[in-house]
């Protein structure tokens, strides 16, 4: 490898996008904040238990039964009743001050008593889907406790299940987003920030003068992109830490498998990364790829929160080609289920293989570019 | 139109649009985007791996994962027999496994308990609760088959969707991505424009012409401005015919909407791009901008489940007010509070947004 | 249009904060005439120049250019000047008839005008490439004429030029400074700012400057003289060590200047006699020559000979 690569002249390099970062406090601030914003975001924002519907009641009946009814939605805690205005529920739906409207017919109480059969309407809006989802997941357990209260009489149930959560047994919401957000945090910055640097160099002219140096392309690229990649993993040490201490995310697996895998991705970002910047030349575009190609599937492609198998056959062929993809899964394989090596080969394996191609690539581009 | 500002226009787009990349990743990449967001991602779990573990000849508990099968909701996870279900599920082989209880269902349910087991792998919360939720539904229905029809309960739910009664993920998603991908694009562009002219020194030449530091201003926005509302014509006119998102409401309250959004963000923008002294500058600071306005702006999580502090937050959100009118006109028709509402709002940001990045402009001029 | 001055400056200052840039310049430019800056880097031409053009506001003092002063926050001078800047101040993805339309636009000058213009300036420059050329792929030497043409499109009076052959091939440089002749030639004043020494021959005066204040003001021979009353001395010691010389000659009664020039050495003196007995001790090896004064001399002397 000598003569190939030196590892000082990569050094000197290293040293000098060190200082870079370090005068550019836009890029230390991005690099640091976007791990707290995230971690503070999907930690503490986001729950996926939707709670606190506001749900528009027209009761015509008035009477006890239905008052009841109402007061078994707003004890479930999951519904909120509002006041519901002269133009009727659905007007609330259609102006978004309400999520869901309930009818209450006027013979409902009367019904009830007699031990005859009702209908109540339930509105829901489909707007939002996410919410209109969970509201329906609601209803059956709604009308359990309805008819136990109201009729007094509980179904009786020949067949019936208990569910076991594996791995995450009460299904905190955090245990599964706060361990992915190292892949949206590698994806982000590894393959923004040397995409725009290197093609920064393009751009200013800085990369001729290098190459006018005796240093090699490798190390070259070696030295520019091993800042960054110390950068991208102290932010994922940080979710690491935050992780553990603040949400109480177990850890099941090896940490020495899950720091491989990590070095395994930011290889893979950070090939990214120069390879798009060897493409574009210009920071502009350099980003805007870097967007398209990086920041969106680590987000949205990688079963971060749409599961991959969900989706539509193509994609998740398609989804093979994405680094984030595995590295997704075996960052949760390691945390949540503790997966050894033998689980995780698939993963590891196609990450190292989209690594080398995307850096042989760069690098063949980058030398064919090179020659006049 | 004022002969300097009619030279900006023509300058500006011809520098955005004369790069077949550029124009790819302005006008193609939103429609890339728009597909993903509309064809691979839904918010229905789908695909989900079952395994069934039973005792030989449990007919009733085969008719019970048969329901389970053809439901479309999962797909069968074969297994060897005597293997460990949570082996299955710990090797990602399995996501769930119903078990059946030993004596087998139909015997067990006549003894009073027929109680089956249900493991579900929960690394994705989302997921294992969506399972649980189908296995509720498919087994109740399975059990009324069983035990003849059920549907006597004393109450029942009467339960209509309005607005997109198939609960299709496209209709919800797809609206809201519009307003990210027009929000994306023109800070985006207007970050680095500007910055790009101080870096390259072109701007000397600008400043050095006679011109009063709003003709300058309305230069570098006019344009972007004209590009944003294009993008969102595309977008819009994208969702419409690739995946059928209806337009309930009349098109000059999108338009509206659009011109609000587009000239907030720009203004943005430009002011990022006054305090940026580089690119990369730039385009950090655009994204400091946009992570949150995008998590916040309730495209993918809903913003009233957030905590209080958050909803504060996302108050200030351009793109909030933009999702709420362009969700509540495309799908609802547009409600006259609604609109005044919002459009007030995002009025009032694109007023205070422009008004700063005024302010700040013109002390980098001087 | 009148006989006023092109250029009337009076103590103009500018600060940066605590840091003083330019520092009360008083001088006037004739119509007519090429008047350049020199300096080393940071010494304050540009900041000079931005102020002049109407870019930056002077802390004090006035400037009055084409007779015009800075009341209206200085766009009636913008409109009469035109400024080519250190930078590139085209656009390398336009092209060449898109740049100069925009040129047009910031001017707002009227599609006719402009177009009757650019031929002019085409014809002047000696551009003959088509207008749909990008400028990206101009030689260094035509996209900086170019620059000139655009600065040049609304016909200003006074034209600022901010080192505008610095990174430009020799050939191109003079026929750079060809056109800046022609250009007073055809009655209009050019300020130009320059660190080449044969560039800043061809200015009619020359103004030093250093930390921010003008430190001389004559013409290229006017400087020469009353920097070096005395004869000047080149000193080739061929070779031959002549550290102990040197040492001593610095030291010498009458000497005005010393300083080495690639292999050989530029000594000043007062007058002929000092001269004659500081060079006494001469090496027999070493060749000595009277010169005439560069203004590469004078300017070593009077920027840099200051700072020791």
């Amino acid at each position: 490898m000598n003569g190939y690569f030196d590892f000082h002249r990569a050094y000197s390099i290293a040293r000098k996008e060190v200082m870079h970062i370090w005068r550019d406090p836009f890029t230390l601030a991005l690099a640091l904040g976007l791990p707290v914003m995230l971690v503070t975001f999907f930690g503490y924002a986001i729950d996926y238990e939707v709670k606190d519907i506001r749900l528009a009641v027209s009761d015509r009946d008035k009477g006890p039964a239905a008052r009841r009814f109402r007061e078994i939605f707003s004890a479930s805690g999951y519904f909120q009743p509002v006041e519901t205005g002269p133009a009727g529920p659905v007007a609330m739906l259609d102006s978004g001050r309400a999520s869901a409207a309930l009818f209450i017919e006027p013979d409902f109480s009367k019904k009830i008593k007699g031990g005859g059969r009702v209908t109540a309407q339930f509105v829901l809006d489909g707007s939002d889907n996410s919410k209109a989802a969970a509201v329906m997941g609601y209803l059956p357990g709604i009308q359990r406790a309805a008819l136990a209260r109201l009729a007094g009489a509980a179904p009786r149930e020949p067949v019936s299940f208990e569910t076991r959560f594996l791995y995450n047994p009460e299904l905190n919401s955090r245990w599964f987003t706060v361990p992915g957000l190292a892949a949206i945090i590698i994806g982000l910055l590894a393959i923004l920030l040397t995409a725009m640097t290197v093609a920064r160099e393009w751009e200013n002219g800085s990369m001729e003068l290098l190459l006018s140096t005796p240093v090699r392309p490798l190390e070259i690229m070696f030295g520019k992109l091993a800042p960054y990649g110390a950068l991208v993993l102290a932010g994922v040490f940080f979710v690491y830490l935050v992780s553990r201490l603040v949400f109480g995310v177990p850890f099941a697996g090896s940490h020495l498998l899950y720091l491989a895998a990590c070095l395994l991705f930011v290889t893979a970002a950070l090939s990214q990364g120069l390879l798009i910047s060897v493409i574009t030349r210009q920071q502009q575009i350099a980003m805007q790829l870097g967007m398209i190609t990086g920041l969106l599937p680590s987000m949205l492609l990688s079963g971060f929160i749409f599961p991959v198998e969900s989706m539509p056959v193509f994609f998740r062929y398609f989804t093979m080609l994405l680094p984030p993809r595995w590295f997704m899964a075996a960052a949760r394989g390691i945390i949540l289920k503790g997966a050894d090596l033998g689980e995780l080969a698939v993963p590891f394996l196609a990450l190292a293989i989209l690594s080398a191609g995307m850096l042989a690539l760069a690098l063949k581009k980058f030398k064919t570019d090179l020659e006049p | 139109m004022n002969l300097t500002l009619k030279a900006f226009v023509k300058k500006e787009l011809t520098q955005a649009l004369r790069d077949v990349r550029m124009r790819a990743l302005m006008f193609g990449a939103p429609i890339i985007q728009l597909t993903i967001f509309g064809l691979a991602l839904s918010t229905e779990i789908k695909n989900i791996k079952l395994a069934v573990f039973s005792g030989p000849g449990d007919a009733m508990f085969g008719r019970v994962a048969d329901g389970f099968y053809s439901s479309g909701w999962f797909l069968r996870a074969g297994h060897a027999p005597g293997e460990d279900p949570y082996e299955l599920i710990a090797s990602g082989r399995a996501d769930a496994a119903l078990i059946a209880p030993a004596a087998g269902l139909a015997r067990s349910a006549e003894r009073g308990g027929g109680r089956m087991q249900l493991l579900v792998d929960a690394t994705n919360a989302t997921k294992a609760r969506a399972v649980e939720a189908y296995a509720r539904n498919i087994i109740a229905a399975q059990a009324a088959r069983e035990y003849g029809a059920r549907d006597d309960a004393a109450l029942k739910f009467d339960v209509r969707v309005l607005y997109n009664p198939a609960m299709e993920s496209s209709m919800f998603l797809v609206p809201g991505v519009m307003g990210m991908l027009v929000c994306l694009i023109t800070i985006i562009l207007t970050a680095m424009s500007l910055t790009r002219e101080k870096e390259m020194g072109t701007f000397e030449t600008i400043v050095s012409a006679p011109l009063s530091n709003a003709e300058v201003l309305l230069g570098k926005t006019v344009p972007y401005i004209l590009l944003g509302l294009a993008d969102a014509a595309l977008v819009v006119a994208a969702g419409y015919l690739i995946f059928g998102v209806p337009v309930r409401g009349p098109l000059w309250q999108l338009g509206l909407a659009a011109l609000a959004l587009v000239v907030t963000t720009v203004s943005i923008g430009t002011f990022i791009s006054t305090v940026a002294r580089n690119q990369q500058q730039a385009m950090l600071g655009g994204f400091m901008f946009l992570f949150p306005a995008i998590l916040m702006s309730g495209i993918m999580y809903p913003v009233e489940n957030m905590p209080r502090a958050v909803i504060a937050a996302a108050y200030l959100d351009p793109l909030m007010y933009f999702v709420r009118l362009i969700r509540n006109i495309m799908l609802k028709g547009g409600d006259v509070h609604v609109l005044w509402a919002n459009l007030g709002a995002l009025g009032l940001m694109a007023l205070l947004a422009a008004g700063l990045a005024y302010k700040r402009f013109r002390q980098t001029l001087n | 249009m009148n006989a006023a001055p092109a250029l009337e400056v009076k103590g103009l200052s500018i600060k940066f904060g605590d840091f003083t840039a330019v520092d009360n310049v008083s001088f006037s430019v004739e119509r007519g005439e090429i008047f350049g800056f020199l300096g080393a880097n940071g010494a304050g031409k540009t900041t000079t120049i931005r102020m002049l053009c109407g870019l930056l506001e002077p802390t004090s003092g006035t400037a009055v250019v084409g007779g015009l002063g800075f009341g209206d926050g200085g766009r009636g001078i913008k409109k009469i000047v035109g400024y080519m800047s250190q930078k590139f101040t085209l656009y390398n993805d336009l092209t060449v008839g898109e740049n100069l339309d925009f040129a047009a636009g910031l001017r707002k000058l009227d599609a006719g005008y402009a177009a009757g213009r650019r031929r002019e300036l085409f014809e002047f420059i000696g551009f003959d490439r088509p207008l749909s050329t990008l400028v990206a792929s101009l030689p260094g030497g035509v996209k900086q004429e170019l620059a000139l043409a655009a600065a040049m499109l609304h016909d200003p009076e006074i034209v600022f030029l901010d080192e505008p052959t610095s990174g430009v091939a020799p050939a191109s440089r003079a026929r750079f400074w060809t056109l800046i002749r022609r250009i007073t030639g055809m009655g209009k004043t050019v300020i130009v700012t320059t660190h080449y020494m044969d560039e800043a021959e061809q200015c009619g005066r020359i103004a030093l400057m250093r930390t921010g204040a003008l430190i001389a003001l004559d013409s290229p021979e006017g400087l020469k003289r009353s920097t070096f009353p005395g004869p000047m001395a080149e000193l080739d010691f061929k070779g031959a060590p002549a550290e102990a010389f040197i040492c001593g000659l610095e030291k010498a009664a009458g000497l005005l200047e010393l300083s080495p020039h690639g292999m050989r050495w530029h000594a000043a003196f007062s007058d002929r006699a000092a001269m004659a007995a500081a060079l006494a001790g001469l090496p027999p090896t070493a060749a000595m020559a009277l010169i005439n004064p560069s203004l590469e001399d004078v300017f070593i002397r009077l920027v840099e000979g200051r700072e020791r």
